[in-house]
Order: structure tokens, then C-alpha cells, then sequence
């Protein structure tokens, strides 16, 4: 089981590393898109909403850095 | 610029910063331990991460649809290049140290020197294990962009040829210079290839989603401008939130303060 949590641990750090809300941050981003885009809103809204999201994910993982580091 | 010329610049930039902190390990070992060994290293490493390029890369475009493909893809894309992002507009606001090959390639020989004696014939497996790792560690990354990059674009050739042509001008750069890299702009290129990444990432993401973007392929050219003013605007922000910390640190450890 050794190598399982190591193969694990590896995938967990390359893919989410030490910025958990840069993995989960873009996938509700998306999952807000999706749902959006199935209850029919015009597409320029749900791009607005892509974009406004992932925006917003960079600028919350900026503050949360930068407040880290004071 | 075609899609063809994107896909290249992308994956080589991604591969030039890979390939030139993986290029401060091999020196490191090389020079310090032995050649043969740690070259056998290299070449091992680069013979896997090219079986995985052309393995996951065709299994990928051929059996996932391209739908589900640029939804899954984009998502990762969108992932890395906000991590790749982050980190270049701290380093260039100056809340982040810089990468500094030069300190990595000082440590690197340090640790060396740890290790058991090169054997006088034969095989140095030292050489081989560190030189193979870090060649293998580095590229990975590189290899999942050329994957994710090129099989969302329909163009996994030219993303693995922009890669393979980073690895050979860093290479020959590196075995003209004997040393590590240190002057490459590496920062730069992270911000350049954080910006690429996440703009397709945004764009195949949501097309995977069946969003319909405004003016189709040209919302890309707008996604890149908007990405870079706002990516602007955060290193000018970071950098006074910064310089207004260590104002306010000097003036709560001045003796006035007390």
C-alpha cells in the first residue's frame, strides 16, 4: 500500500500542490458554467461567467499568498 | 497568430523553463560525478516522458471526444496556468524570491558530495538515479502540457516538436556556457506561458461545456489581452500591498513606535 499513497501523494502534489483553491477554485468555476449553460442562460453571459470566475480565483489565491507572507 | 504558431511558442517556452532547471541537476551532476552515467540517465528519462508524450497523447485524441476532451483538458490547463501565474506575479511584484539556478546548482553539488564515491569502473548508479529523476520530474510537466495542449488543439506534432526544440537550444546553450543557466529570464517566460495556459484553458473549458464564445475563435485574442492587463494590475497590487507591509513593520519596530 506503500506505493499506492506515494503514486498518490505525487499526483496530489504535482496537480494541487501547496494552492488547494487554484484545484478547486477553477472546477466550481465550471460546475457553475455547466449549470448555466443547462438551465439556458445566453452564451456571452456564461463566458462572462468563465472568465469573471477565473479571474476571481486568481485574485483570491493572490490575497490568500500575499496575506500568508505578512 | 495561427493556432499551429500558439501551440508551438507555448510548449517551447513551457519547455525552455523545464529544461533549463532540469539543465542545473544534469550539470551538477554530471561535472561533479560521471558523464557517462549520468548522460544514460538522461537519455532513459527523455526515452519515457516520449513514450508517455505519444502513448496518452494519440490514446487521448483518438478514443476521448473532443467535447469531453477540451472540458477535461481546459480545466488542468486552467489549473496549471493559474499556478504557473500566480507564482510569476509574485516573483515580479517581489513577494516571491526569484528562482536562482545559480544557489540550486551550489546546493545541488553539496548534496552530492553526501553520496558514496564514483566507483572507479562500471556504472556510477548516483549519476544515473539523480540525473534520470530530475530529468523525469522536470519534464513531466512539460509532457502533460504538450499532451493537454496538443491533443486539445489537434496538434500533438507541433507541441512536441516546440518542446523537443526547447530541450535541443537549451542543451546546446548549456554545453556552451559549462554552467547553470542563471541569466535566462525564467520568470518571464513562467508569466508568458501562465498567460498562454490559462487563456486556452478559459476558452477549451467552457467550449467543452457548449459555451458559445462571442465571436468564436477571435474571443481568444481577447481573453489574452484582458489576462495580461489584469495580470499587470496584480503585480502593481501585490507590489504595494508589500511595500505597504514593510512600512508599516519599520514604523511598529522603530523606537518612535513604543
Amino acid at each position: 500500500m506503500g506505493w499506492l499513497r506515494r503514486f498518490g501523494a505525487f499526483w496530489y502534489d504535482f496537480l494541487v500542490g501547496d494552492r488547494p483553491e487554484l484545484f478547486i477554485g477553477p472546477i466550481v468555476v465550471l460546475a457553475v458554467v455547466w449549470a448555466s449553460v443547462a438551465i439556458g442562460v445566453p452564451g456571452t453571459v456564461s463566458a462572462a461567467i468563465m472568465v469573471g470566475g477565473v479571474v476571481a480565483v486568481g485574485a483570491l489565491s493572490l490575497v490568500l499568498q500575499t496575506r500568508a507572507r505578512r | 497568430m495561427p493556432l499551429v504558431l500558439v501551440t508551438v511558442v507555448s510548449t517551447f517556452l513551457a519547455s525552455a523553463v523545464e529544461c533549463v532547471e532540469a539543465l542545473t541537476i544534469v550539470l551538477a551532476v554530471g561535472l561533479t560525478r560521471q558523464w557517462r552515467s549520468t548522460l544514460l540517465g538522461v537519455a532513459a528519462a527523455a526515452v519515457v516522458l516520449a513514450g508517455l508524450v505519444v502513448v496518452f497523447g494519440a490514446a487521448i485524441a483518438t478514443f476521448v471526444p473532443i467535447d469531453l476532451l477540451r472540458l477535461i483538458v481546459g480545466a488542468f490547463l486552467v489549473i496549471y496556468g493559474l499556478q504557473w501565474l500566480t507564482k510569476a506575479i509574485l516573483r515580479a511584484s517581489g513577494a516571491r524570491a526569484k528562482h536562482d539556478e545559480s544557489a540550486i546548482y551550489a546546493a545541488e553539488i553539496v548534496a552530492l558530495q553526501a553520496e558514496a564515491p564514483v566507483p572507479a569502473t562500471g556504472m556510477d548508479w548516483v549519476s544515473f538515479t539523480v540525473a534520470f529523476k530530475g530529468v523525469l520530474l522536470e519534464g513531466l510537466e512539460v509532457a502533460f502540457i504538450v499532451v493537454s495542449f496538443g491533443a486539445s488543439a489537434g496538434m500533438l506534432g507541433p507541441a512536441a516538436l516546440g518542446a523537443a526544440a526547447a530541450a535541443v537550444v537549451v542543451t546546446v546553450v548549456g554545453v556552451a556556457v559549462r554552467g547553470p543557466l542563471a541569466r535566462v529570464p525564467e520568470n518571464g517566460l513562467k508569466f508568458l506561458v501562465g498567460l498562454m495556459l490559462t487563456t486556452f484553458g478559459t476558452f477549451w473549458s467552457a467550449e467543452g461545456l457548449g459555451v458559445d464564445w462571442p465571436g468564436d475563435d477571435l474571443a481568444i485574442v481577447g481573453l489574452i489581452v484582458l489576462y495580461v492587463a489584469l495580470a499587470m494590475v496584480a503585480v502593481r497590487f501585490v507590489a504595494v500591498r508589500i511595500e505597504s507591509h514593510h512600512v508599516h513593520a519599520a514604523a511598529s519596530t522603530s523606537p518612535a513606535a513604543d
